[in-house]
């Protein structure tokens, strides 16, 4: 006993033969007013708990907190993905679908109730654990067969090493046995290391062949593990089909039907004109509007072209149907009546004038203006527009450019949209909304690559655009102005170093030729 | 061991017998039933539910309503009893005789369902549609269609699967009943033995004849309409009630002194479990039956909940969600309300009472009925109530004239159930 003096005392335990013995005895532990026992019996004995005086357990809480957790993050998961973050319609249901949501936040409750149940009851009962000192005794090997063991822990407040051992006899326990750490090596096995280094090796295998195959080539068909996942029997966009009788997997809007998300808003704002002024003014053509609008894949549908009566000037009919990009404009039927040179492309303030416009154009812009969609006007214009049109709208973009350097016959200049004829007096925002959407000449229409709102915002932002190239110092918020000011002259003594640098490099390539030229000169001189 | 050693009684100890005083109500609980059904079916045949609906089709339908209320326990109970065998259970065998006694029921009820098949031979489509010839032309069928679907839902074929289905349920429950009686006089084991060995098919047989009957005499109800999780559904609410009529029963038995010692509040505990298993059982089904029609969203699968959702049917729908599931499921959420069995029989007769708002939300929207019309629910009522009545009156009676006792007193088992402790 004196070395294990020296180690910490655990506790006191007492071996019973009958679970009669052993709960008369857990009972009068209870009473005496012990609190941190434990019985080991061989099998559940019921009524222990209340004769030991355990507590209920807390883990049904752990578990409701748990599974309420689960709730809460189903919920708002799904809520959050669904309708806030990127709502996207499925089935055609309100991005707001509770009956939808039940089923991920039911099953992330019973998840996590689980978990907690699971793994709280580990915590509760400081599991796992490598090692308990109660096991060096080897008599305590027979709770798993005919005996019965009651425990008080040293850590109890009543523990005193006389007394417990005193009232555990006078209980009829036998062999009463202090329990000390375990003086075991605390050493791991060195066959456990070779057991791990095996598997660590083992588990790298597949890893080192997935590496293999990333760099090296073979030449045998792929193996497809899911074959339906690789290969969906799904139609592509354009693929054909023998389900239908036009053999289009593809298929087209219903006539008459609107789908979700089209057709939201007013019909001003998909036409750019006042609908109500021009169904008093122009009652045909409104009505051809409202059809090419509904109906964009209907052949009935009048063109626009084969109506002698109307007076567009140079911006097209906005009622022609909605035509595909790719197609090449057909620029002088736009034109009519107007008598524009075909390669004009610039609309002469004369002509714009000669045929009066009388479209009830949108003066303004239906998009409430923020900062936000003067960005996505830009990002849009910088997609679509700046090709052709330059990044700084002066007609003079990467397409322009390259026209210009073959000499591109057909090519006609795009416009600039820095003149008077195109700001918003002239030119009203409904109308730039119309030109982008059907087209102009030999521009074609975007109606069909570019959302109705996005081509609202690249309105907007060409206004911007024409606002800045021709804005001085006072258009300029004062709190910027020093700012700005500080950074044009920044940039101005940058230019002019850069001018004084091209200046003195050509200066030296001058000189340098001078000198050459002299040299040559004297070195033919001698020849003579 | 010693908390929970066990008095021993005879087997002839009075306390196994029905109390005097419940043997006397029998009578005047049978004839008062029968009384309040006729005068409940004679109110709804002449006062009338209100415009537009036919009396005759409103009375079929509260009948069929009060019907099924009664059945749908005495069906609960006789899977209660299958598949206690069919698991060996121990604890429930305190507990079994109740479901036995409500299960022997299942004959009796055959014949209160037989104005039912009569009035499914009604040409006029009384209380079954299918059987108005001119229903396709009415309703839009196409006639291809109807020509399949009447061939099997027809008042002849329709006949013989239900007398099929009370044949061979009856037979079941008086196979059980038997045998479990006569173990009270021999207390032979083999007889258990014979109980668990015939409850696998029997089971089988339970689930195939349950789920058709739920679709000839409830779904069928709705021509066009087809759910296969009817079925089930039907069943989740026939367990749920043989659940808590088993409870409602054992603490009235045990307020009358009767197995007063026998069942503890560790029984009780078990069943308030599955009242609440059987709450979210409930649940689960009719969710997954809706979530699916919802989802996919077809005409032809949707047109029962449209119905349900029309009018002041939609209170009522809405309402079941929180009286059918929430609150229910709150409320015995709890252990410590689960080991009470005041409050576990205070929520069986809660749930007793919603599901005849479930029921009658299965059956009576198909009526034409709003649920708003004035005479509707109370004549409805009235019915289910007769019909309640008389069922009790009936079963005591004949609980009464037969000398049965309410505990399986030579269960091998029985002395297990005694000391059943949950952990």
């Amino acid at each position: 006993m004196t070395d294990k003096q020296e180690k910490k005392l655990h506790g006191t335990y007492a071996e019973f033969d009958a679970v009669d013995t052993l709960l008369a005895a857990c009972r009068r532990v209870r009473d005496a007013g012990y609190t941190k026992t434990d019985a080991f019996t061989p099998f559940p004995v019921h009524g222990i708990d209340k004769a030991l005086g355990i507590k209920p357990t807390a883990l049904p809480w752990i578990a409701l907190a748990c599974g309420l957790t689960g709730t809460t993050i189903g919920l708002t998961m799904q809520v959050w993905m669904n309708t806030i973050d990127y709502p996207y319609i499925i089935s055609g249901k309100p991005f707001f679908s509770m009956p939808a949501f039940i089923p991920v936040s039911f099953e992330l409750t019973i998840l996590l109730a689980s978990f907690g149940a699971f793994f709280g009851m580990l915590a509760l009962n400081g599991l796992p654990k490598f090692s308990n000192p109660m096991f060096t005794n080897p008599r305590f090997d027979r709770v798993t067969d005919d005996k019965f063991f009651l425990y008080i822990d040293a850590a109890d407040s009543r523990y005193n090493h006389g007394g417990v051992t005193k009232l555990l006899g006078d209980l009829g326990g036998a062999h009463i046995h202090d329990v000390y750490d375990d003086d075991s090596s605390v050493a791991v096995p060195k066959p456990l290391f070779v057991i791990m280094a095996s598997v660590i090796f083992l588990s790298l295998i597949p890893l080192l062949l997935v590496a293999r195959m990333r760099v090296t080539t073979s030449d045998s068909p792929r193996f497809h593990i899911f074959f339906d996942m690789d290969f969906s029997p799904a139609k592509g966009a354009q693929s054909a089909s023998s389900l239908f009788a036009d053999a289009r997997a593809m298929r087209v809007d219903v006539p008459g039907t609107v789908a979700v998300g089209q057709l939201d808003e007013e019909l001003d704002f998909y036409t750019g004109i006042d609908m109500d002024a021009l169904a008093r003014q122009d009652k045909p053509r409104a009505a051809r509007l409202v059809r090419a609008l509904l109906y964009p894949d209907d052949p009935e549908a009048p063109a626009a072209t084969d109506e002698p009566a109307v007076a567009e000037g140079p911006a097209k009919p906005a009622d022609e149907p909605a035509k595909p990009a790719d197609e090449p404009a057909k620029p002088e039927m736009k034109e009519e009546p107007a008598p524009v040179a075909t390669a004009d492309p610039i609309p002469a303030p004369a002509t714009a004038a000669a045929v009066e416009d009388t479209t009830p154009w949108l003066k303004e812009n239906p998009l409430a203006l923020s900062l936000e969609v003067l960005q996505r006007g830009q990002t849009q214009f910088e997609i679509y527009c700046a090709t052709c049109h330059g990044n700084d709208g002066r007609g003079n973009g990467l397409v322009n450019r390259r026209a210009q350097r073959i000499l591109a016959t057909a090519w006609v200049q795009p416009s600039s949209l820095h003149q008077d004829t195109l700001y918003s007096d002239a030119y009203p925002d409904g109308k730039l909304f119309s030109t982008i959407s059907n087209g102009i000449r030999k521009m074609g229409g975007y109606s069909s690559q570019i959302n109705v709102r996005d081509r609202w915002a690249i309105v907007a932002y060409v206004r911007a655009l024409q606002a800045s190239q021709n804005a001085s110092l006072d258009d300029v918020p004062l709190d910027r102005r020093n700012e700005l000011t500080k950074e044009k002259a920044a940039v101005d003594r940058k230019l002019a170093e850069q001018a004084e640098a091209d200046r003195q490099r050509a200066e030296a390539k001058a000189k340098a030729e001078a000198d050459a030229a002299a040299t040559e000169a004297a070195v033919v001189e001698p020849a003579k | 061991m010693s908390e929970h050693t066990h008095k021993t009684k005879t087997a002839d100890d009075p306390s196994f017998q029905l109390p005097a005083s419940f043997g006397s109500l029998a009578v005047p609980l049978a004839v008062a039933g029968a009384a309040l059904l006729i005068v409940g079916c004679l109110i709804g045949f002449f006062a009338g539910p209100g415009e537009g609906v036919q009396p005759a089709r409103f009375t079929m339908s509260a009948y069929l309503v009060a019907f099924t209320y009664c059945f749908s326990i005495s069906l609960g109970s006789l899977f209660f009893v299958l598949i206690q065998h069919l698991v060996r259970a121990g604890w429930s065998v305190v507990v079994r005789r109740v479901a036995e006694v409500m299960m022997i029921a299942l004959p009796a009820l055959a014949i209160l369902f037989l104005p039912v098949i009569v009035i499914a031979w009604s040409p006029s489509g009384t209380l079954y549609q299918w059987g108005y010839e001119g229903y396709a032309a009415s309703h839009g069928v196409p006639a291809s269609m109807w020509a399949e679907k009447s061939r099997y839902l027809s008042a002849d074929w329709f006949s013989v699967r239900s007398i099929f289905y009370l044949v061979t349920l009856s037979a079941i429950s008086v196979f059980y009943f038997r045998l479990s009686r006569r173990q009270d006089e021999t207390g032979e084991i083999t007889l258990t033995e014979k109980m668990q060995a015939l409850s696998g098919p029997s089971v089988m047989l339970f689930a195939l004849v349950t789920t058709f009957a739920a679709f000839d005499w409830l779904m069928s109800l709705a021509p066009m309409w087809f759910s296969t999780m009817f079925g089930v559904y039907i069943f989740a609410g026939s367990v749920l009630a043989a659940h808590c009529a088993i409870v409602v029963v054992t603490y009235l038995l045990q307020k009358r002194g009767a197995i007063k010692d026998e069942v503890t509040i560790e029984h009780y505990h078990d069943l308030g479990k599955y009242l609440f298993g059987f709450v979210t059982f409930w649940t689960y089904i009719s969710f997954s039956q809706f979530l699916l029609i919802w989802y996919a969203n077809i005409p032809e699968e949707t047109t029962w909940f449209y119905t349900r959702i029309q009018g002041d049917w939609e209170v009522m729908s809405y309402s079941i969600i929180f009286l059918h599931w929430l609150f229910p499921f709150l409320g015995l959420l709890s252990r410590h309300v689960r080991r009470r069995p005041t409050l576990v029989f205070a929520w069986a007769v809660y749930l007793l009472l919603i599901h005849f708002i479930d029921i009658y939300w299965i059956v009576m929207p198909e009526a034409g009925i709003k649920f708003g019309g004035a005479t509707g629910l109370l004549t409805s009522l009235l019915i289910t109530g007769g019909m309640v009545t008389l069922y009790v009156g009936g079963i005591l009676w004949f609980v009464r004239c037969n000398q049965v006792k309410v505990l399986a007193v030579r269960d091998p088992r029985l002395p297990e159930s005694l000391a059943f402790e949950n952990i």
